[in-house]
């Protein structure tokens, strides 16, 4: 930035949110060829002992978020990558601050907007097309091939199975036979996947910013993959992102999702793969929560949130279990 | 699950050294401080609940005896999988032996193991909060 001047950081916050990463949000105020100039970034930064452990690639988000600015996925303008963890203690990248709001779909305020957006409907609408314009992104064009290409058939899924099963093996501290069961009928019942799209992994309220009762940024880009289509939308068909809500992600009818998706992407729906899919997520979800509290139980980080996941291990592994027949 | 008193004592460690010094108003701000000293107090009461275990392992045991009078897994059970670790082993062993063993043979044992399963997930949940019934 060579024709800056005066430049200087205000509004400093360090949001509540992330698993994986801190988050700072802060404007920078600068002159530029003699115009008061103002605009927000946000900072992501790995803490070295986040949810993903060494899986979590600040890189890769970065180079995700750049591909995503030419296309019509709404995401945030991605600016820098700093490798080099002396500067603020782990590697860091900044993005635009996208303008907006992200309520908490756990919460009970974010669970009344969400409803009082459904009730107006443009929001579920936006909700739908943002994962549509995921889905029909050409990723190879994009130059999204670089998350990794699987294999035609069982690829996708295995490779998922193996990423968390490897996750799950690091992390756990005393034997899990429900997850031992779950993972082995996951392996005996993978689909095959019937086509491959740009997946977001984790595509729910809540990792989205809303402005106007539109998406204006699809965010949290950690879990990204190029994959099986009905991976995210067994995400939002499935009842782990809506507790309380009739709505699915507690903003869409299942009918509307359901029509309006495939008639935007062209893509049939297949609800016994989403099935499969959520319990894939419930084993995902498992390891998630063995991470957090064994970095929390081996005093490598000190948020409480995450010792409170402790608690969720049994009760995601219970969903699994009943989705299962017992 | 993490035992209790550690998850109580980072509770107080937090509330000492992150929440209380960022609370500006007084009466918050002592009232955090002696969350912590109570939590403490607490910690000395509580002692962790051993029926948990107990109705694990009575689980197993139920399971082992009724899996060993199965013929067709006579070679496959073994002292060690009285245990959940055992029990992991014993999961990973029929997956594996699936087609040896035959479907009809793999869907009854599997039924069986997931009885017992469901057993130690209602005793983990006795903690966790969300069993039913």
């Amino acid at each position: 930035m060579p024709r800056v001047r005066d430049l200087a950081l205000s509004d400093f916050v360090h949001s509540a949110g992330g698993w994986s990463h801190e988050i700072y949000l802060f404007y920078a105020n600068w002159n530029e060829d003699g115009h008061a100039r103002r605009q927000g970034f946000c900072l992501r930064k790995d803490p070295g002992a986040g949810l993903l452990r060494e899986r979590s690639n600040l890189r890769e988000q970065f180079l995700v978020i750049k591909a995503l600015e030419a296309t019509p996925v709404p995401s945030p303008k991605a600016y820098w990558y700093e490798e080099d963890p002396t500067l603020l203690g782990g590697p860091f990248f900044v993005m635009e601050k996208v303008e907006g709001e992200v309520p908490n779909p756990w919460s009970r305020a974010g669970k009344q907007f969400y409803a009082d957006a459904a009730r107006r409907g443009k929001l579920p609408r936006s909700f739908v097309e943002a994962l549509a314009s995921l889905h029909n992104l050409d990723w190879r064009t994009t130059g999204l091939d670089f998350l990794g290409v699987p294999g035609i058939g069982k690829g996708f899924v295995l490779r998922e199975i193996a990423k968390w099963e490897s996750l799950i093996y690091q992390s756990i501290r005393k034997p899990e036979p429900m997850l031992t069961e779950l993972l082995m009928w996951l392996k005996a019942n993978a689909p095959e996947a019937m086509r491959l799209a740009f997946v977001h992994g984790a595509y729910r309220t809540g990792n989205l910013i809303v402005k106007d009762d539109a998406i204006a940024a699809v965010i949290d880009w950690e879990l990204q993959v190029i994959g099986d289509p009905m991976y995210d939308v067994a995400y939002v068909l499935s009842d782990l992102n809506r507790e309380g809500s009739p709505l699915l992600s507690c903003i869409v009818e299942r009918d509307f999702f359901l029509d309006y998706y495939q008639q935007l992407t062209g893509i049939a729906i297949d609800l016994e793969v989403c099935r499969y899919y959520d319990l894939l997520y419930a084993m995902r979800s498992t390891a998630f929560w063995l991470s957090a509290s064994g970095l929390f139980a081996e005093g490598r980080n000190k948020d409480l949130r995450l010792a409170r996941t402790t608690y969720s291990v049994p009760v995601v592994l219970n969903m699994a279990a009943k989705a299962l027949g017992f | 699950m993490i035992p209790a008193r550690h998850i109580i004592n980072e509770i107080v460690t937090s509330l000492r050294e992150v929440i209380a010094p960022a609370i500006a108003e007084p009466y918050p701000k002592s009232q955090a401080y002696m969350a912590a000293v109570v939590l403490e107090f607490i910690a000395r009461q509580v002692e962790e609940r051993n029926d948990i275990e107990t109705e694990k392992y009575t689980a197993l045991m139920a399971l082992l005896r009724d899996l060993s009078h199965q013929p067709e897994l006579g070679p496959m059970i073994e002292a060690d999988h009285l245990s959940e670790a055992g029990l992991c082993e014993l999961i990973e062993r029929l997956y594996s032996q699936r087609e040896q063993l035959g479907e009809e043979v793999f869907a009854s044992v599997n039924r069986r193991i997931r009885q017992a399963l469901r057993a130690l997930l209602d005793a983990e949940l006795k903690v966790a909060g969300k069993a039913e019934g």
